[in-house]
């Protein structure tokens, strides 16, 4: 007896149907300004992932892309273990705060003290992540809402650790000291952001691959997500595993705010992050919470952002806005997937239908 | 009689699962009879339903109604074609008023507003006009599941269906609201209703059906009406085999004890006394029977014995251990396995496979698990075996558990609980919805545990159940343990005493 493959091809299709969707509607709206939606396109697609000029428009995307693959495995491991946990971006900004602190205050080789900031942001994620995880776990309080309050603190804690304790300087910005140079993480092209932290974000991506499917543990993982009462009845303490796949995710974002300061923007200011935590959701979502899923979307939502910035604002006029509008469409027709799903799952099975039978 | 429906060699084949659920389906339903359809599960019954009812599509064959082909490309075609659907699992708004869900879809308005009364009014007559009296005020999620299945009932009544399609009706039902509800059906089939009455409780089919057909395996065995037709007669043809009906079972050979319980409480965290000083024991290689109306203690004791519950006071060991306060790891390591009354929400993870299904409990232990790696070749392996075992009908070991049929299922629980070699088996509900053929496999498979043994722990509402299994039999009434019977003393008689908080 052979895998049911239908439910697979119809996991990857729903996400390539709602690009495609996404594309088509961006199309018409840019033919309504005058513009050539086809040239528009290809500016989108040069912007992105372009090979050309001393620094490659594909290695910037790449660069952009690492917080995100790894604010979208955030959000991928909670979702696994069946918290919606919308916290990613107070992770993230918790692990910055701590890096951009750790940094500037102590003084050690470089060599022991990146490690330890960046394992340093990782334990501040992961304790921002147990707030919402333990009031779930021990109080059943919705997620959702303890994670929205979470977001908030963060973004006041930030705002006032700049303005006043973290303050640099008496400018007109309130941003904190620009780390010592010997922390900067290397980059592999001068200026395009590729660099180290892309390969952490691979490997880890990897990691919770095989931890997720391979383990012991992430059997328990999946099972508690899938189905709390069942593991519960099996012996799996579901509370400690939720609080474990917590800290994880929350160390994930955590290190992803780590590593945009250690190795972007050398610094924290008020409006540090530009809502990555937040697209975390959307990549993990649009990713089918699966690693693979989430590497490809990262990138891709990156390389939409950076074509808009880098093709369209610059070199056709196209307000770079464009971008947002074509991601915010992908994003609308995965939501929409009820509305088409029956059909596609309709099709797939008359195809699957039309094999099996060749093949008997 | 005029013949109203007619099954022309309709086919289904699920490609997913690699079933065909429906293999040239020929027989007809005549007007006014009440047709029962029995099968075993997995049997192709529901499957049939589904395509009369429009929920699926068949892949040959056709379906006539008064003579004339029709294909319903779903339910509220085969609706407004006059052809009604009560599911086994009901469709219903819980915090709708029973008007309201009655006529949800159909509203009565008057100058664009709802008009409660009439809706009121319409309700209360079609429920006297059928003898299925409800109060149309009452919240549906106030009402016990007998009146719920009214209220669909009455739902399909007042969008003025001539054929009903009753899936499992009595499954949910008590004991004492079976007989008022066959009757019910009668009385419809009376009015001129046409009934379809999916069922595999023989009794039942026999009391209530004017004809049965038999289904095994996708195919119709055949027509009989049901007069002159006896039980023993339809459980061949359902299983192509002969069922003991009343399994014989040798003498019990009770060893040491293995469970001990002294003076069990628990109270919920509202304060209610859901288990009220339960002291009992229980011996290697017996069965005993925990008998009871449902809803007296009895999943406070199970949830007590298997860890899910803390028990507020008292105290339970086994073998010579104490493990009160015990995690259900631990008690599952002690040898301790259970198959849960909620096979599809606690016994199994619907969404998982047959070998991660299969895998719960074991995945930290050895072959399956090495240093924290699951082993993938000993998990697809062994669920390879279990399969072939327990001969689950229409699975591999990565097809989703949700495509199997609820015997099937269960044989997925039981493969996996029993292959911890347990000391201590508990058994809830363990038959309850399965088929005939299914219900003697899990008879068997308890009474040779029991040989091999096992201490078993029987909590079953099934009188018969417990009647034809236990050696020993404890009744449990508002909590307590009302009484123990042994032997000669397992009566039905006493036990129905007991139950009722009466004494022997």
């Amino acid at each position: 007896m052979k895998k049911p493959k239908g439910t697979y091809i119809l996991h990857v299709l729903i996400p390539l149907i709602a690009i495609v969707l996404g594309v088509a509607v961006s199309f018409v709206l840019i033919a309504l300004t005058g513009i050539s939606p086809i040239a528009t396109f290809r500016e989108l697609w040069k912007g992105a992932f372009g090979m050309t000029g001393k620094v490659w428009p594909l290695w910037i995307t790449l660069g952009q892309s690492t917080p995100l693959i790894l604010t979208g495995l955030s959000a991928m491991c909670a979702f696994r273990v069946g918290v919606f946990c919308i916290a990613q971006e107070s992770q993230y900004v918790f692990g910055a705060i701590v890096a951009a602190w750790l940094g500037v205050a102590l003084s050690l080789p470089s060599w022991i003290l990146i490690p330890l900031v960046l394992l340093c942001s990782m334990a501040a994620g992961a304790l921002a992540a147990e707030i919402p995880a333990l009031l779930k776990v021990k109080l059943g309080v919705n997620e959702i809402i303890s994670s929205i309050m979470v977001n908030n603190i963060s973004t006041l804690v930030l705002e006032y650790l700049v303005a006043f304790p973290m303050r640099a300087d008496a400018g007109q910005k309130a941003q904190s000291a620009v780390l010592p140079q010997k922390l900067w993480l290397f980059q592999f092209i001068k200026g395009s952001r590729w660099g180290v932290s892309f390969v952490i974000a691979v490997l880890l991506a990897v990691g919770l691959y095989f931890l997720l499917w391979k383990t012991s543990f992430g059997y328990e993982v999946r099972m508690v997500g899938q189905s709390p009462r069942f593991s519960q009845y099996g012996g799996v303490s579901a509370g400690g595993v939720t609080l474990g796949m917590m800290a994880i995710s929350g160390a994930l974002a955590g290190l992803a705010g780590s590593m945009e300061v250690l190795g972007n923007y050398h610094r924290i200011m008020t409006g540090f992050s530009s809502g990555l935590g937040f697209d975390g959701l959307s990549v993990a979502m649009l990713g089918l919470s699966h690693p693979l899923g989430v590497f490809i979307v990262a990138i891709l939502l990156a390389g939409i952002r950076q074509g808009a910035q880098l093709g369209l604002q610059i070199n056709l006029q196209v307000p770079r806005e464009l971008g947002g509008v074509l991601i915010a469409l992908i994003i609308l027709f995965v939501a929409l997937e009820n509305i088409y799903k029956p059909h596609v799952e309709a099709w797939v099975k008359r195809l699957e239908g039309g094999k099996t039978k060749a093949a008997e | 009689m005029a013949e109203i429906i007619r099954f022309d060699k309709l086919s289904k084949y699920y490609a997913s699962t690699n079933v065909q659920a429906s293999n040239e389906v020929s027989f007809s339903i005549e007007q006014g009879e009440v047709h029962a359809i029995c099968g075993e599960n997995g049997a192709g019954k529901t499957t049939l339903m589904r395509m009369l009812f429009g929920m699926e599509t068949p892949d040959s064959g056709s379906l006539l109604l008064d003579g004339k082909p029709v294909s319903f490309a779903s339910p509220s075609d085969a609706i407004s074609a006059g052809i009604g659907m009560v599911h086994q699992h009901f469709m219903i708004v819980p915090s709708f008023s029973v008007s309201e869900n009655i006529m949800l879809g159909n509203e009565q308005v008057s100058h664009g507003f709802l008009d409660k009364q009439e809706e009121r009014n319409y309700v209360r007559d079609l429920s006297e006009r059928y003898g299925l009296p409800i109060d149309p005020d009452a919240i549906a999620s106030s009402l016990p599941v007998g009146l719920l299945q009214r209220v669909e009932i009455l739902k399909m009544l007042a969008k003025k269906v001539r054929i009903l399609i009753l899936d499992e009706p009595t499954a949910v039902l008590t004991p004492g609201e079976v007989g008022p509800f066959l009757h019910t059906l009668t009385g419809l089939a009376h009015d001129g209703y046409t009934i379809l009455f999916i069922s595999h409780k023989l009794q039942e089919v026999l009391t209530v059906a004017d004809r049965i057909t038999v289904m095994r395996k996708g195919q119709v065995i055949g027509t009989k009406p049901s007069r002159g037709t006896t039980m023993e007669e339809l459980a061949m043809m359902m299983v192509g085999r002969p069922v003991v009906l009343n399994i014989q079972k040798g003498p019990a050979h009770p060893g040491s004890v293995v469970l001990k319980t002294h003076d069990l409480t628990y109270r919920n965290s509202l304060g209610v006394t859901k288990l009220d000083h339960v002291s009992l024991s229980i011996r290697a290689g017996e069965v005993y029977g925990v008998a009871g109306v449902s809803g007296n203690g009895q999943e406070a004791l199970v949830n007590c014995l298997s860890g899910l519950n803390k028990p507020t006071e008292g105290s339970m060991e086994l073998e010579g251990q104490d493990l009160t306060n015990a995690s259900v790891r631990t008690r599952r390591n002690h040898g301790m396995a259970q198959v849960p009354e909620d096979r599809i929400h606690v016994g199994l993870n619907m969404d998982a496979s047959v070998e991660e299904n299969l895998l719960m409990g074991f995945e930290h232990r050895e072959p399956f698990s090495l240093h924290g790696i699951l082993q993938q070749r000993e998990m697809q392996e062994n669920a390879g075996r279990m399969i072939k075992a327990y001969a689950i009908f229409g699975a591999s070991a990565e097809s989703p558990v949700r495509m199997l049929s609820g015997g099937n299922m269960q044989k997925v629980v039981l493969a996996r609980e029993l292959s911890s070699k347990p000391r201590l088996l508990i058994v809830d509900q363990p038959t309850r919805g399965l088929d005939v053929g299914s219900i003697e496999f899990v008879h068997r498979m308890i009474l040779s545990q029991r040989d091999q043994g096992v201490a078993v722990l029987l909590v079953s509402v099934e009188l018969e159940e417990i009647l034809s299994l236990s050696d020993r039999v404890g009744v449990m009434y508002a909590g307590r343990l009302q009484g123990e019977l042994e032997g000669k003393q397992i009566t039905q008689e006493a036990i129905g005493m007991l139950m009722v908080g009466g004494s022997v």
